[in-house]
């Protein structure tokens, strides 16, 4: 194996003997003359099956240059450039190096702590109001994330922003072309897409605003899964099922802290999360868009900033009736 | 909060005060940590043939499996392991805990004839235990695990709990494992499991249980419980 790798032009550049990272599919590289920058070598087994089709995948999301400034977000690890190796292979590609820990152990009851010792919900709010930022951002380019795994939005404790990487595993349109997203966790998975080929799915943004709900569930709810219910079905049953348990008409919230942190979330919030997962489920024009959930989170930032409600990530009990939030005077509190 | 240390050697009576406190805690343990699980039942064959460098290095191996384990960001949190022992009798070693709340090992012992299928069959009853446990606190979990060690075969009666193994495994029900050390009956291992029984190269139990370590850091980093994990190769430990 050779660790000097090559751009389209010829020029060389030697990257770190060791990969710092593996996936299942690649190894990642630091390059010692560029710190800022990481080179992704999928695995020669992979290369075997599919190098041509993600070569033309990555070549796609390089070259068009209605893509092009997401090569300098800082939110984003798009591929800069294909490299080759020295038989003129090609092996990868180039990307920002994105700082921080995997979203899996921030929305974590137990772990969390060791990463973000002080995380309040002010901390939590702002991570997703980036990461839903930079999605938004893709969403308007026609990129959707499609496979919506948390382990590849990293959580930077130094700036409380998110960063995104595995970027060539969604579905892209580039170069006139549409690039699929083959993958993703069937718990993140809207249900009209749970069961299908995935590599054969166009997908719709009304399945990424169900599979954001669910991220924001979980980061606001310690990891706790919107759809684990007492008593029995798996998380996949029951978003096929649309049994959510919080809210009026729900059941089968699990013991702990959940019910207390939920009845501490905003009215409003509450509400879209509801109806995004019961309305929504069968119906995906019901679910709460990108743009809706930014104005609710930031509203929810504010009045927190105004002691309105809780800043803690568990709070000791439940919610009081007589608070001071976005709820309107006639409704009666949703737990 | 019971760990292996505090119920290892003695042989403990079948309901005992510490059992019974064991299974709250480890309730609470589920309602606090509500992470997806991942439970592992460790069935040893301890007989006799076992005595000597085998166990010792056995016993090395599961030290090095919960220390690995315990030193993962998340499958410190989301693996549960319980240890039965086919030495003499089967024996429940240690009933399902969080490797979180696990602080010892006090090394086993080899001696005694091989009752490996009743302690699997106490292994497989337990996982389903531990399932109906999952369930009723709304914990999803991953496929279970059974790892089955021998270096010969069972003694006792095993045909009905390799049926039961084999037939979950056939379904995706259970990751089931039969791993053979030298002298075993990998033939007659094979039949707890739909895949056949691997062989174990020497003595290489470290490596065994690295793999099994890094197995269980993929699957709980794997976002869904329904989905099938890519595991790392078995060349470090497996013998063709
Ligand atoms: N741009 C980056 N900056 C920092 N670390 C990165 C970057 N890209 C990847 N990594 C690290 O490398 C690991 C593997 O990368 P990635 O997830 O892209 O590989 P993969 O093989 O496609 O993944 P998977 O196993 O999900 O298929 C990541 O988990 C992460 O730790």
């Amino acid at each position: 194996m050779t660790f000097i790798i090559r751009n389209a032009a010829g020029e060389s550049v030697q990257l770190a003997d060791m990969p710092f990272a593996r996936g299942g599919e690649a190894a990642v590289h630091a390059v010692p003359a560029f710190p800022g920058v990481v080179v992704k070598l999928y695995h020669p087994d992979v290369l075997q099956k599919r190098s041509a089709e993600m070569r033309t995948k990555i070549d796609a999301m390089t070259a068009d240059p209605k893509l092009a400034a997401f090569k300098q977000h800082p939110g984003l690890a798009w591929p800069r450039f294909s490299v080759f190796d020295e038989r003129q292979q090609w092996r990868g590609y180039a990307m920002r190096r994105a700082e921080g820990v995997r979203m899996t152990v921030l929305a974590h009851a137990m772990a969390y702590r060791e990463h973000f010792p002080s995380l309040d919900r002010p901390a939590l709010v702002a991570y997703l109001l980036s990461l839903l930022t930079t999605v938004q951002e893709l969403h308007t380019a026609n990129v959707l994330v499609g496979d919506y795994n948390p382990a590849n939005f990293l959580c930077d404790p130094g700036s409380g922003t998110v960063a995104l990487i595995d970027c060539d595993s969604w579905q892209v349109d580039a170069g006139g072309k549409r690039f699929r997203c083959p993958v993703a966790a069937p718990d993140m998975l809207a249900p009209e897409l749970q069961g299908k080929q995935l590599g054969g799915v166009d997908r719709a943004l009304e399945s990424e605003h169900f599979s954001l709900a669910i991220l924001l569930f979980k980061l606001l709810m310690l990891g706790r899964h919107p759809f684990d219910v007492v008593g029995g079905a798996s998380p996949v049953e029951n978003i096929r099922n649309g049994h959510f348990p919080y809210g009026m008409g729900g059941g089968g919230i699990p013991k702990g802290p959940w019910f207390n942190i939920w009845s501490h979330l905003p009215f409003k919030l509450k509400e879209q999360l509801v109806r995004t997962f019961r309305e929504g489920s069968a119906n995906p024009a019901d679910r709460t868009s990108i743009a809706e959930w930014i104005k609710l989170l930031k509203l929810y930032k504010r009045e927190m900033s105004k002691k309105y409600h809780d800043t803690v990530i568990k709070p000791a009990n439940p919610k009081p009736k007589d608070y001071l939030g976005s709820q309107p005077i006639s409704q009666p509190i949703i737990a | 909060m019971s760990l292996l240390t505090s119920l290892f050697p003695v042989s403990i009576p079948r309901i005992s005060i510490s059992q019974e406190n064991s299974m709250s805690q480890s309730r609470i343990d589920l309602i606090d940590n509500p992470s997806p699980r991942c439970p592992v039942a460790l069935v040893l064959d301890t007989s006799g043939s076992m005595a000597g460098q085998p166990i010792d290095a056995l016993n090395a191996g599961i030290r090095i499996f919960i220390d690995e384990i315990k030193r993962d960001d998340l499958a410190r949190w989301s693996v549960d392991l319980a240890v039965y022992s086919a030495g003499g009798k089967a024996q429940r070693i240690q009933d399902f805990v969080g490797a979180e709340q696990i602080s010892g090992f006090a090394p086993l012992a080899a001696s005694g004839t091989t009752p490996l299928g009743t302690a699997a069959g106490m292994a497989l009853d337990d996982l389903e235990a531990r399932k109906r446990t999952y369930r009723s606190t709304g914990v999803p979990y991953y496929q279970p695990w059974l790892v089955l060690i021998s270096d010969g075969g069972p003694t006792d009666a095993w045909q009905d709990a390799a049926r039961r193994a084999s037939e979950q495994s056939a379904r995706r029900k259970l990751v089931s494992l039969p791993i053979g050390v030298a002298g075993a009956d990998l033939t007659m291992l094979s039949q707890f499991s739909s895949k056949p029984a691997v062989a174990l190269d020497g003595l290489k139990f470290r490596e065994l249980f690295q793999w099994l370590s890094a197995s269980m850091a993929r699957v709980s980093a794997s976002t869904s419980s329904d989905t099938e994990v890519q595991l790392p190769g078995i060349d470090s430990w497996g013998s063709i």
